[in-house]
């Protein structure tokens, strides 16, 4: 079973999983492209009218960057071999992307209760829209988390994990990014 | 050998057609011709393009079938050729560019001199609005449209007061005078076209879309909407009438204004020609999307259930506030219910029904 | 690149054990590629099955009293919306895609399998959602496979008011998943698990074309998917994205202020591209199978690259061509109809390079061949009535007519079906080991081809005419003579027959699994990878012990320096007698 290598010319020098991830970030960023393409054309029709933000997204905000500091403790400690910080990275990370999220819910809570239902106004919709949709994607993150801490954790398979924490990494701080652009634009507009 | 035989015969076909075919473009009505003429370069340039590679390709099969033992001619690339290729084919483009763009300036360009009508579509049938004589229109909003303000019409606005409403789908128009048409649905999407006078254009409810032409032929012409607009769709049909300035101006003169509309008691016919209900009922025993209204009046009618009942004033009045309650049998449930119509108008439209059997 | 191999044979760990891991939750590119071919003939069956049922009334109104104006509308739409997405993309890209990436590059298997299996059963759910909505109350969404608000999701539109609507798009959303999975795995396995000596620019053009039509529809689908999604929100929870203020039913909805508009312009960023998707493959298709039965190289394979490339950029740019008339802002139909006749040369150049491959060729009139050949008249003829259409003056009197109809029916119906059989009759042999029956290819196609051509060809005459596209009947209206009924019947009957004659080539494709001539090895003596597998059809893992080196381009028929008239792409020089 020798000349198994995939292929003496992988793309860039990059892995696979690379590939995929990098790809995949492309294809959310288009997905995110469009909705705030439709947010910038919606807002322009007489019926707009802004939605004030809950205080708490700066709280939460805060959240998602200490959950990407998390990140690069963890993957520093994957270099290093470092594996306890390795895992106290990585929990940081996914706690505070948990708590993110139960505050992104939080807020529409907030909103919902002050009367800014989500048919009411087109800018109550769509920032209904746009907060769910990057939490989805947030909570996709957290599965992909759950297995490489998984095995983090179990402490198997320990080649690999330097490329997983980074990847994952790279992931949690691409979240980080789209919600400081997409925030940047609700409380903005 | 077969496929040559066949395909030369089809490319010889497909050039022939052109001059003898059964089906051409409607006789024109209006000052359109030049999208035709840009249709007929069209058809010379493309056709042109399709006979030469076509026959290349046959030509090819014919010239250098399988034999074997023999190689073909080794010959990756010939980049001078691509290039001629490549700029022959863009001077065609061009060429096709040129005119198209040349009548689209034209098409989009709203002349100032033009009679203004106002075209506004619903589902199934067609309305139209002009400014009256002070000139201007008076300030529609889409909050403001009930059974009996079918245009939506703002009643304090003093320049809508005297903005003549044509409802029941037909209109008429000035000959040799241009048409500007601002256009706008109530609804759902839909597209004002009559074939004869070429131009096209959706109705997006929620925004005014804009159209003009200028007919040039009189006589009687019919509109066809061409954007889909639900189950009656290929129903949605409207007349255009192309009268002498005279007689327009005098059968402009007989329609109503707004503010005599508002002062109209219930009235069956008018009611149910703006609701748009006879795009699918007819009025003379011919079948629809559903039941005709002709002569049906007192008649026995099975449903969908299996009972049958006697379509009565009870029975009128039950399907239009809650349709989906008696199904006659054979038709699709489709009808949308018109819950927030008056007891005086529905009662008013139930008295229409009974004089279509009298 | 330890970490490659590592990686490699980390997946290679996946042995099936038993007939569910074989047959079922396979993970092999073959089987999945076979699964994608078999769910999608399948429904696209079905999307035919409708389209007759459509016909049969255009040509005998009111013949057949269980066709009303509701379920017309049903059939046209599910038609569209099949034969598009369900059949010929995931047919495309889930069929052809995955078994030939693999296979054509020198690979075990795609880079991500279990990604791979799950963008199968992804696929088989979405089809089972739109399958349901066939039996739900009120029936699927009869919105026209544009799905236009407002009128998709209201009443007065069939299935509108029902789960209809909400399923179509739930299924959609679905589809999309499913083919991000798939297409992430292909861009992955393309860039990464290349055979050594497999550079970008020896690769089969077919890969090509399916790199490039993967990476359209990840760029494009996301823009369906937001459509998808903020309909659902207008429809289930009144948003109004698209919905403006509408009075209907004789009161004034709880929508208001959206714009129809800003609907279309998603659906189309997406719609567009998603020609290039079906048409793309298909031209990878005519690529590989013209050179091989010609027996001749591919004429300008740079060219055909970077006009591939060209035209994959391009139909980004070109997608309010299908908004002249919408009520957009009539500026931007300049720029459309410049962008959209541009597209056009890359495009003839593909076809050039096609013909100018025929001249001094060796030309085998196979099965193949024949439908190679039918696709270039067919794809021709579409092509350039596209050069009307995307005119955007020219468009005006056309658009929403028959003529539409005949133009994308020729250009993306016929022609990729015919790409699509000749495909299945090239590389039967390579998946069964047995060859196809000759005979009835050659009826199957004569049906197909000649049929065709008389179903759509007309369709364009009646469009001058100004015959309206969706309706139901035209019997109202004075402007329509009766000669258009006649020639619906006409249409209506070359229809039937169309339909039946596929079942000759379904009888052909189960028939030759048993009964067919055993196939050698490499029965089209092709110099492309997936022929010089070590057994035939290729086992689990391709390639045996060793994988292949590639030491030349994959068109290389009728070498002056060789006795043979093709040297398969991994032949090295030396190896040359």
């Amino acid at each position: 079973m020798t000349n198994y290598a995939a292929s003496e010319k992988a793309f860039l020098g990059l892995s696979h999983a690379q590939v995929f991830v990098y790809v995949l970030m492309t294809v959310i960023s288009i997905l995110f492209l469009f909705i705030t393409n439709a947010y910038l054309f919606r807002m322009n029709f007489q019926d707009w009218a802004p939605v004030p933000i809950p205080t708490l997204l700066w709280f939460n905000t805060v959240c998602l960057l200490l959950a990407s500091v998390g990140m690069v403790w963890a993957k520093s400690g994957a270099k290093t071999e470092d594996h306890q910080k390795t895992k106290v990275g990585l929990t940081l990370a996914g706690v505070f992307a948990v708590v993110f999220v139960s505050g992104q819910t939080w807020a529409w809570q907030e909103l919902h209760v002050s009367g800014y239902f989500l048919s009411s106004n087109p800018a109550n919709t769509f920032f209904y829209l746009i907060t769910a949709l990057h939490a989805l994607h947030v909570l996709g993150g957290l599965v992909a988390w759950f297995v490489v801490t998984f095995k983090v954790f179990k402490e198997d398979a320990a080649i690999l994990q330097p490329e997983s924490v980074g990847l994952l990494g790279v992931y949690w701080h691409y979240m980080l990014l789209v919600w400081g652009v997409l925030f940047a634009m609700l409380i903005t507009t | 050998m077969a496929f040559v035989i066949v395909t030369a015969i089809i490319v010889i076909g497909t050039v022939l057609w052109n001059f003898v075919s059964p089906w051409w473009f409607s006789p024109l009505a209006s000052n359109w011709g030049f999208l035709d003429t840009t249709i007929l370069i069209s058809l010379s340039i493309t056709g042109i393009a399709f006979v030469l590679v076509s026959t290349f390709i046959l030509y090819c099969v014919v010239k250098f079938p399988y034999r074997e033992g023999h190689k073909s001619e080794y010959e990756p690339e010939n980049p001078a050729l691509e290039l001629k290729l490549t700029i022959i084919t863009a001077l065609g483009v061009i060429a096709l560019l040129a005119p198209g763009l040349y009548a689209w300036k034209l098409y989009i360009s709203l002349p100032a001199d033009a009679l203004e009508v106002e075209g506004v579509g619903q589902q199934w049938v067609w309305s139209y609005r002009f400014p009256g004589e002070d000139g201007v229109y008076g300030n529609t909003s889409g909050r403001l449209f009930s059974s009996k303000n079918t245009f939506g019409l703002d009643p304090d606005d003093p320049y809508g007061q005297d903005d003549i409403l044509i409802r029941g789908g037909e209109v008429h128009l000035p000959i040799n005078q241009k048409v500007v048409f601002q256009l706008r649905s109530k609804d759902v999407l839909h597209d004002f076209y009559v074939p004869q006078f070429r131009a096209k254009m959706d109705l997006v409810p929620g925004q005014q879309s804009n159209l003009w032409f200028e007919p040039t032929i009189l006589g009687t012409y019919e509109v066809a909407c061409a954007e889909y607009c639900g189950t009656g769709h290929y129903a949605m049909r409207g007349v255009v009438v192309v009268d002498t300035q005279e007689a327009f101006n005098g059968w402009l003169a007989k329609q109503p204004t707004f503010a005599e509309t508002m002062n109209e008691g219930a009235n069956g016919e008018q009611i149910v020609q703006t609701l748009g209900c006879v795009a699918c009922h007819s009025v003379d025993g011919s079948d629809g999307i559903g039941p005709t209204w002709g002569g049906t009046y007192g008649t026995n009618r099975s449903l969908s259930s299996g009972e049958t009942v006697v379509v009565d004033e009870d029975y009128i009045k039950t399907s239009i506030v809650n349709p989906m309650s008696q199904i006659a049998e054979g038709y699709a449930p489709v009808m949308p219910a018109y819950a927030t119509l008056s007891d005086e108008e529905l009662t008013a439209i139930a008295d229409y029904i009974k004089t279509l059997s009298e | 690149m330890d970490q490659n191999s590592a990686t490699y044979e980390g997946q290679k760990m996946y042995d099936p054990k038993g007939w569910w891991d074989t047959y079922v939750f396979s993970q092999d590119h073959k089987i999945i590629a076979l699964q994608y071919v078999c769910v999608a003939l399948a429904i696209g069956l079905t999307g035919m099955f409708l389209s007759l049922l459509m016909r049969l009334q255009l040509g005998f109104p009111g013949l057949f009293e269980s066709i009303d104006a509701g379920s017309y509308y049903q059939d046209v739409t599910m038609h569209g919306m099949i034969m598009v997405i369900y059949l010929l993309t995931a047919l495309f890209l889930g069929g052809f895609g995955n078994y030939l990436i693999p296979l054509m590059l020198g690979c075990r298997d795609m880079a991500f399998p279990f990604v791979n299996m799950l963008s199968f059963w992804m696929y088989f759910l979405s089809v089972i959602i739109l399958v349901a909505s066939f039996f739900v109350e009120s029936g699927p969404t009869g919105a026209g496979w544009t799905l236009y608000p407002p009128q998709s999701i209201l009443e007065g539109t069939p299935g509108g008011d029902g789960a209809g609507i909400i399923l179509m798009l739930a299924s959609l959303a679905v589809f999309i998943v499913a083919f991000t999975m798939g297409g992430l795995n292909y861009i992955t396995t393309v860039l990464q698990s290349r055979a050594k000596g497999m550079t970008l620019m020896r690769m089969p053009l077919i890969i090509w074309c399916i790199f490039l039509a993967t990476f359209l529809g990840l760029l494009a689908f996301p823009a369906l998917l937001v459509g998808a999604i903020m309909l659902i929100f207008d429809r289930v929870l009144e948003t109004s994205f698209f919905m403006p203020e509408i009075f209907k039913g004789g009161e004034v909805l709880d929508y208001g202020g959206g714009s129809p508009v800003l609907f279309q312009h998603l659906f189309w960023f997406f719609g567009h591209p998603e020609v290039y998707i079906i048409a793309l493959p298909a031209f990878g298709i005519i690529s590989e199978l013209i050179s091989v039965h010609a027996r001749k190289n591919i004429f300008g394979y740079n060219m055909m690259v970077w006009a591939l490339i060209a035209i994959a950029g391009i139909a980004f740019i070109v997608w309010a061509h299908h908004m002249y008339v919408a009520g957009m802002n009539p500026y931007l139909g300049f720029f459309f109809a410049t962008t959209t006749l541009i597209i056009a040369v890359p495009t003839a150049i593909k076809v050039y390079n096609w013909a100018l491959t025929l001249w001094n060729a060796n030309i085998k009139m196979t099965v193949p061949m024949l439908y190679c050949l039918a696709f270039l008249v067919t794809f021709l003829n579409g092509g350039l009535t596209g050069l009307f259409l995307g005119n955007v003056a020219v468009d005006v009197p056309l658009s929403d007519t028959y003529f539409v109809i005949g133009h994308f029916h020729m250009v993306m119906a016929v022609s990729p079906v015919l790409a699509l059989f000749g495909g299945l009759y090239h590389w039967y042999p390579s998946v069964t080991g047995r060859m196809l029956d000759d005979r009835l290819g050659k009826i199957h196609f004569w049906i197909t081809f000649i049929g065709t051509y008389l179903i759509y060809f007309p369709m364009h005459y009646i469009g001058f005419l100004g015959v309206p596209r969706r309706y139901y009947s035209n019997e109202q209206y004075d402007f329509i003579p009766q000669s258009v009924a006649d020639l619906n019947q006409f249409i209506t009957i070359c229809t039937l027959i169309v339909g039946a004659a596929q079942f000759i080539m379904l009888y052909n494709l189960i028939k030759s699994l048993y009964k067919g001539a055993i196939a050698p090895k490499n029965p089209w003596d092709a110099c492309t990878l997936e022929w010089q597998t070590l057994e035939s059809p290729p086992g689990h893992g391709n390639w045996g012990e060793q994988l292949p080196v590639v030491y030349r381009w994959p068109y290389e028929y009728g070498l002056p320096s060789a006795t043979a008239d093709f040297v398969p792409q991994n032949v090295s020089d030396e190896q040359i007698t």
